[in-house]
């Protein structure tokens, strides 16, 4: 909430009570504030973990396009060394961290200056093309004005194609605040999300009837802004069900990117189907005896180099295509390639771990002395405990737990009769 | 102080599994008892031993891994503050002694963490060093704590072991140690003695484990008395470690001095045993069968070998389409 630059209470942030911040800070013996700083941050991600929603249906095949602004305004050098460079050195780290946590999802990339939109890579599932791709952009010359409705119509092209149970997501990075769009951008603002009011837009007009078109794809489109807060991208995002982020310094900014990277709740009227997937398997050397022979993977054919050459690969079961890597597209048969492990990646997001209670160690016995993950002696008077199993944890584990590792180590050593039924429960609340 | 290399933080997880190795004594037991617990613990204690001597700025942690616990033999939790300040220390005593935890006196007198070997306040007997010698006391007077209790408690015998609790255990304390020790950069990893056989119903627990691993830059090493595990098999995949399954349980110390006692450094070096063969495919939820090519459902991920209209996982009905895949697009628009 504070990060739409206004309070609980509905109110801007300037408007609210003066906040004398100095005060939450303690010096400790040596003089220094780090252990209170890190205080307050542990505080505030415990904080996000607690607002999370429980039990929604998330969208785990996620189609993301992310827009970065490359005009003028990206030259600003209120982020080092500029807001272009800040900008794409934190979308590499997002990029790889989208990709870890998504495994079966798609990102494609979008820039928009000049008043245009152009595509930057396609929709793909290669963290290594969109990173490189972003590196590319630190050198493209900033220039001339974005244009909002433009990058959004080239997203839409590609997302409405996109299959009705994935999540259709497009991600903007805007540092301007001005955008120079050929059309209404509101009218493509409401062709994004929503098929009401549909009989206004058939005025025979065939620009229309396209956006007509599109309204059944909705399409969730999220805005972190660089500067300041701009009234038609707030409308964006409140139309859309996405989150409208306004940056406060680059840590701000790092901070909401991040946190496009788990999953959003899914809408209301998405599809749900089977997906017909491939497990391939992985060959580390080619049988001689029944004349297999080294052949070329399917990823690198296109290129010059010889890397791809060998035996080593996955083969897709349906069409004994060779690929280096998972999870990937099979290019011939259609088939999507992934791993088991792959889709493990993304069970925690579909059970996630209750939040642990916070307790003080004053009302606790006294045999609780040390915290039962990392041995260490609980000297805070802040623990965590786990509901399920009752052992007791210190803060730093609490949010290892929970940011990281995904299962409660307590839980997790108890006899599989008790854990079995747990994970039942859990599934049944889903 | 601070070397070049920060030294290495070694975590060892013992599979203690009671019905595996009282299984094992039995086949043995009119042979000769070539592959007993307490075989396996010395081999395991001259290796411990080992890596501690290796470099002065090395670490260790041994876990047990049972069948209804997981617990720290070394450190113990008593002497695992060894880098808190100084002046908690007394105190620590105190409160322990309060609690009663350790009713034996005199293994109480040697609970000091390896940051306070200097102190000389106990020599060991034969002369050994202070360190080795609280880290064999250690370990046996943990063990013996531990599978005394255990008899006492339940009757119902299991035969899985909690390996990933082990695990999850294990990356805690990791995740601390590197915490406190950032300036060194220590380097971590994770031994896995296993001897039971895999558990589906830790799955989950298990790969979040091996990610995190992954994530921290953790190997984890497997080095298996029995059968094969497949779920070892990824986890070392995955993280980068070695995996190996001992043929003769006698040379056990052999193998985990020259396989597993080097660090990641020197391993590039050396010829070690060749990756294994790893199977990625999934098993599928209705028949636990392993499958080529399946039906995932979009919502929860279940993994299914046959097409069917509703999702046994999570409800879900399906939107009928015929034949779903390729063909769903164009069956669709002619409606």
């Amino acid at each position: 909430m504070d990060e739409d630059g206004e309070t609980e209470t509905g109110a801007y942030i300037w408007e609210g009570e003066y906040e004398k911040t100095w005060e939450a800070l303690r010096e400790d013996e040596a003089g220094s504030i780090q252990a209170s700083v890190d205080d307050i941050v542990s505080r505030a991600k415990r904080r996000r973990l607690l607002e999370r929603p429980a039990d929604i249906r998330l969208g785990m095949m996620r189609h993301l396009f992310v827009v970065i602004d490359l005009s003028s305004a990206m030259t600003d050098q209120d982020l080092r060394p500029t807001r272009q460079h800040c900008t794409l050195k934190l979308l590499e780290g997002f990029i790889e961290e989208y990709f870890d946590q998504n495994p079966i999802s798609q990102l494609g990339l979008v820039v928009t200056r000049n008043k245009s939109a152009e595509k930057l890579t396609e929709l793909g599932g290669n963290p290594q093309r969109h990173i490189t791709a972003a590196r590319k952009a630190v050198d493209m010359a900033c220039s001339g004005e974005p244009s909002l409705q433009n990058s959004l119509e080239i997203c839409m092209k590609t997302l409405r194609y996109m299959p009705g149970h994935t999540s259709r997501e497009i991600l903007i990075i805007l540092g301007s605040l001005t955008t120079c769009d050929p059309g209404d951008v509101s009218k493509t603002i409401k062709a994004l999300c929503t098929n009401i009011r549909l009989v206004n837009f058939l005025d025979g007009k065939i620009g229309l009837c396209f956006h007509q078109e599109l309204a059944s794809y909705n399409i969730r489109s999220s805005v972190i802004g660089l500067a300041a807060e701009v009234r038609v991208c707030a409308k964006l995002c409140k139309g859309t069900r996405g989150k409208y982020g306004v940056i406060l310094d680059e840590c701000h900014f790092k901070d909401i990117l991040m946190q496009h990277v788990s999953p959003p709740p899914a809408a209301t009227n998405t599809e749900s189907s089977l997906v017909r997937m491939g497990f391939p398997y992985h060959q580390l050397s080619a049988n001689v005896a029944s004349g297999e022979t080294p052949s070329m993977c399917m990823c690198h054919l296109d290129g010059n180099e010889e890397q791809g050459f060998g035996s080593k690969g996955y083969f897709c079961p349906q069409c004994k295509g060779k690929y280096c890597e998972l999870p990937v597209e099979c290019k011939s048969c259609g088939l999507t390639l992934v791993s088991a492990p792959h889709l493990a990646r993304s069970y925690h997001h579909l059970f996630p771990l209750d939040a642990s209670v916070e307790l003080k160690l004053s009302n606790i016995s006294a045999e609780v002395s040390h915290c039962y993950a990392c041995q260490v002696r609980l000297t805070e008077q802040l623990l965590y405990q786990c509901q399920k199993c009752q052992k007791f944890f210190c803060l730093d584990c609490d949010l290892f737990i929970h940011e990281t590792l995904h299962s409660c180590p307590g839980c997790a050593n108890k006899p599989p009769n008790q854990a079995l039924n747990d994970s039942v429960n859990n599934r049944n609340n889903t | 102080m601070a070397a070049e290399e920060g030294g290495c933080l070694l975590v060892v997880i013992v599979d203690t599994n009671p019905v595996w190795w009282g299984e094992n004594c039995m086949q043995t037991e009119s042979g000769v008892d070539e592959n007993q617990l307490h075989k396996c613990l010395d081999s395991i204690m001259v290796f411990c031993n080992s890596h501690l001597m290796l470099n002065s700025e090395n670490k260790l942690a041994v876990l047990a891994s049972h069948t209804d616990q997981s617990k720290f033999l070394y450190p113990k939790a008593e002497s695992a503050t060894a880098a808190a300040p100084p002046s908690v220390e007394p105190r620590e005593d105190v409160i322990s002694m309060a609690t009663g935890e350790e009713s034996n006196d005199s293994m109480f007198s040697r609970t000091n963490g390896p940051g306070s070997c200097g102190e000389g306040k106990q020599t060991s007997s034969d002369g050994r060093h202070e360190l080795l010698a609280q880290l064999d006391d250690s370990l046996i007077d943990q063990l013996k704590e531990m599978i005394l209790n255990d008899s006492s408690q339940d009757n119902i015998l299991r035969a899985e072991t909690m390996l990933a609790g082990a695990l999850a255990l294990a990356l805690c304390y990791i995740h601390r140690m590197m915490k406190e020790h950032t300036k060194q950069g220590l380097k971590s990893r994770i031994l896995v003695i296993k001897a039971g056989e895999d558990s589906a119903s830790q799955y989950l627990p298990f790969m979040n484990a091996v990610f995190t691993a992954q994530k921290l830059n953790v190997p984890i090493d497997a080095c298996l008395l029995g059968k094969d595990s497949g779920l070892l098999q990824q986890g070392s995949d995955i993280t980068g470690g070695i995996y190996l399954q001992i043929p003769n349980p006698m040379g056990l110390l052999q193998y985990l001095l020259w396989v597993f006692l080097p660090d990641a450094d020197t391993r590039e070096k050396l010829v070690l045993p060749p990756r294994v063969q790893v199977d990625y495919r999934a098993a599928c939820f209705c028949h636990r069968n392993l499958i080529d090519i399946g039906y995932v459902c979009s919502v929860c991920l279940s993994i299914f070998c046959h097409f069917s209209p509703i999702c046994s996982t999570c409800q879900t009905t399906f939107k009928i389409m015929g034949r779903p895949g390729k063909a769903k697009k164009r069956k669709l628009l002619p409606k």
